[in-house]
């Protein structure tokens, strides 16, 4: 009883994307009393959906996006994210309303959602599970610190997700990527198979299989297999994909331990030198500007890289004078992003008799297969990339501004074109201590709360990695029959761009080099748990969300335990 | 779940919308459920003079008349120019809609002795393509210049026919009865038979 006084909370969770829904399922599950904190507007699942289902006539300008209203309020949001529209813009952060700041000699892109369900609601919803080589990479070739985390540690974790997650996919037996709990694949396009024979007839050392992506092609309770749509970064009232409101949220309400708080931003964590732990929270009502703080055995924080990296610098103390949890000094430092984009656009003659039906949310996968085992004798580059596919048919949105007028006109755009293969690569980044954020000294935003500044630039080796992606998409392309290829131009995505920015508050063996432990916890701040990208030590190619997911359940379970045993 | 249990979901989703604390703090614009929402070119405009208007109709029926399916002015395409002109195009790019739009008016009755929108239909074909030679060396035309927002110095021919081209294939017309249209397919086949004739799937994404 005296316990139960003692804490407002047994568990906060600060953040309700990916990492915070997964920490709310698993700590509520296990009996916790738990309470979420979202900076975000509150939103509900299906009929939070404005835009889900509306057809280009119902959406304003049909479709066109409002520009003077994205360059004075969205300027940020509009240029990093493919899928920010008026279908879904109430999901997204108001870059007006919420600034950071920036350098526009140095841009950094940072793409925010601002509603319950975080990021989840418009992410990219590919998932691969890292390697071995991947965990090993820093170990081997020197960059960064050593992970204190093997594959084998992580694999019964990822099977763990990925079960309750639904990913579809096909199982290859690539040791550079590890095959996933899978539900059945999605089917292909013709042209894919027709590629697909001729890439194994004249480049057998790359693999061509099914984009790995969480979204549903067998039922799971609650949730419904995938209807083919389309945009699913509209939402998706069916629960098809996965997000933490169709699934993680869910089952933590159905516990009837979680409470749920949105419009709170939290300002800091304080700590209490007498215990060594922090005693609370203080959270900012985003509505009323009331100023409230809760009290729990433990915290964890899932709010983004930079959202938990700038509460941790915000939350310096006497004890902490460089942040919360940074005696090591790398807070904010050792920053990863990957760089993504084009890297060869292929049109294609096959297949032309031949359509679909349905929108498949997914393209297909290339993994890895540079420095695979070991380093290429050819490769300027350490690590490596993967590429994301799309298949395309061409519509009178690529036609629109050809010549002529009338029925003629008409006709031929009414009707399908050539077909487009495209491979957009996605490589790794290396760990850098220069690529960093921190808190501005003068810039305050509508909180009072300091601004994050951003200081990233590519490295060589990213140069490189991007270079060679090119290189060798204009050779696949070949290989697979396109009949025209527009090649990439080698630009680097601007840093931010990739929206996998992570690496801010490092995991590693040694306090001095790093802020968390094997477990996620602060190595400063035992009932500190930090789960979202912040944690990671090295960036690998592939999207890094079932990584955070994995690592979030382990990490909670750890942190449970320690609880019982009365550590923490 | 087939397609006709889904549909009674998203009603019942949208007769839910009002009484749930939906838009809390949304802005006024996005209280809407979009599918919901009434047609964008159903839109009250008032930015065209009468006799503007009667021209841009037939202008807009030029580039895509109706055949044997509906054509601009089915689609209400007159009225997509009139709202995109008064309230998307930014005042360099009005100011060029403007003046060709003038030149149209002015000019065309003393060439024709009638203005443009009761010339008979090889003629208004004849002034378009007088047009499209003049503007030729646009890279408005470059092949695969579709990838962008919108080419500000265009000329006013070539501004014409894409607001006019989007405004068709984006309309509850042109994006159902001339192209083919299924909002909820309920499965993938990558590989079903294309006839010559066959229209593609209306875009679920515009660019």
């Amino acid at each position: 009883m005296i316990e139960a006084k003692q804490y407002d909370f047994d568990a906060i969770v600060v953040g309700s994307g990916i990492s915070g829904g997964w920490a709310a399922k698993e700590l509520t599950e296990k009996g916790l009393k738990v309470l979420v904190l979202e900076r975000g507007k509150p939103l509900e699942a299906g009929s939070g959906y404005l835009g889900e289902h509306a057809p280009s006539w119902k959406l304003p300008f049909q479709g066109k996006l409002p520009r003077q209203l994205y360059q004075e309020e969205y300027p940020v949001q509009s240029k990093v994210v493919f899928a920010f529209s008026e279908a879904n813009r109430q999901f997204w952060n108001n870059d007006k309303q919420n600034p950071y700041a920036m350098d526009e000699g140095k841009p950094f892109l940072w793409a925010r959602a601002d509603v319950v369900g975080g990021r989840s609601l418009i992410w990219g919803r590919q998932t691969y599970r890292w390697s071995e080589q991947d965990f090993k990479a820093n170990a081997t070739d020197g960059h960064g610190i050593p992970w204190p985390v093997g594959y084998e540690d992580i694999a019964p974790w990822y099977s763990y997700v990925e079960k309750f997650v639904g990913i579809n996919g096909k199982k290859e037996g690539l040791p550079q990527l590890p095959d996933s709990e899978f539900q059945k694949p999605m089917p292909w396009f013709a042209l894919e198979e027709t590629i697909h024979a001729r890439l194994q007839e004249k480049a057998p050392d790359v693999t061509l299989t099914n984009g790995r992506c969480a979204i549903l092609t067998e039922d799971l309770p609650g949730r419904k297999a995938c209807h083919y749509c389309g945009p699913c970064e509209r939402g998706c009232s069916t629960g098809s994909y996965f997000s933490s409101q169709s699934s993680t949220l869910p089952a933590a309400r159905a516990t009837g331990n979680l409470t749920l708080r949105a419009n709170a931003v939290v300002e800091r964590l304080e700590y209490d030198s007498a215990t060594g732990k922090i005693a609370r929270v203080h959270v900012i009502d985003t509505i009323t500007n009331e100023r409230l703080a809760f009290s729990a055995k433990i915290f964890f924080l899932c709010a983004s890289t930079v959202g938990s990296t700038q509460i941790l610098m915000n939350s310096a103390s006497e004890s902490f004078p460089y942040g919360l949890a940074n005696r090591s000094g790398v807070l904010g430092r050792y920053m990863m992003d990957h760089t993504l984009g084009l890297c060869g656009v292929g049109i294609f003659l096959d297949n032309m008799d031949s359509y679909y039906h349905g929108n498949r949310p997914t393209g297909l996968y290339i993994p890895r297969f540079r420095n695979v085992g070991g380093q290429d004798e050819d490769a300027d580059f350490v690590r490596g990339y993967g590429y994301q596919t799309a298949t395309l048919r061409m519509d009178w949105q690529s036609g629109f501004n050809a010549k002529g007028f009338g029925a003629t006109l008409k006709d031929s755009l009414r009707k399908p074109g050539p077909w487009i293969f495209a491979l957009a690569g996605f490589t790794e980044c290396l760990p850098r201590e220069s690529n960093r954020m921190y808190l501005s000294k003068d810039k305050v935003d509508r909180f009072g709360i300091p601004q994050v500044v951003f200081d990233f630039e590519w490295s060589e080796n990213e140069v490189n990695l991007r270079r060679d992606a090119t290189k060798h998409a204009d050779r696949l392309l070949k290989a697979a029959g396109a009949v025209f290829i527009l090649g990439g131009d080698n630009k680097m995505s601007l840093p931010g761009e990739g929206i996998h920015e992570m690496g801010t508050a490092r995991m590693g063996a040694d306090p001095r080099e790093s802020v968390l432990n094997a477990h996620n916890q602060a190595h400063d701040v035992p009932n500190l748990f930090i789960t979202d990208g912040s944690f990671m030590t090295s960036a690998s190619c592939v999207n890094p969300s079932l990584t955070y997911m994995a690592f979030t359940a382990r990490a909670c379970d750890y942190a449970v335990k320690q609880i019982a045993q009365g550590v923490l | 779940m087939n397609r006709r249990e889904f549909l009674q979901c998203a009603a019942i989703l949208v007769s839910g919308v009002g009484a749930s604390q939906l838009g809390f703090s949304l802005s006024e614009e996005q209280k809407v459920f979009l599918a919901n929402a009434p047609d964008f070119n159903t839109g009250a405009v008032d930015y065209f003079s009468a006799a503007q208007r009667e021209i841009v109709a037939a202008l807009a029926e030029t580039i895509i008349p109706r055949t044997d399916t509906p054509g601009a002015i089915d689609a209400r395409v007159p009225v997509f120019l009139e709202l995109m002109v008064a309230h998307w195009l930014n005042d360099g790019e009005k100011a060029i809609f403007n003046a060709g739009l003038q030149d149209i008016e002015s000019r065309i009755p003393l060439e024709y002795g009638k203005p443009f929108h009761q010339l008979g239909a090889r003629e208004q074909l004849q002034i378009l393509e007088a047009l499209e030679d003049a503007a030729a060396d646009s890279p408005w035309y470059d092949f695969g210049n579709v990838q962008r927002e919108y080419i500000s110095d265009a000329p006013f021919i070539c501004q014409l026919k894409e607001l006019t081209i989007w405004g068709f294939f984006t309309s509850k017309e042109g994006g159902s009865q001339v192209l083919r249209y299924d909002p909820m397919p309920m499965f993938f086949d990558g590989n079903i038979p294309l006839a010559p004739d066959d229209s593609s799937w209306t875009a679920f994404n515009v660019m």
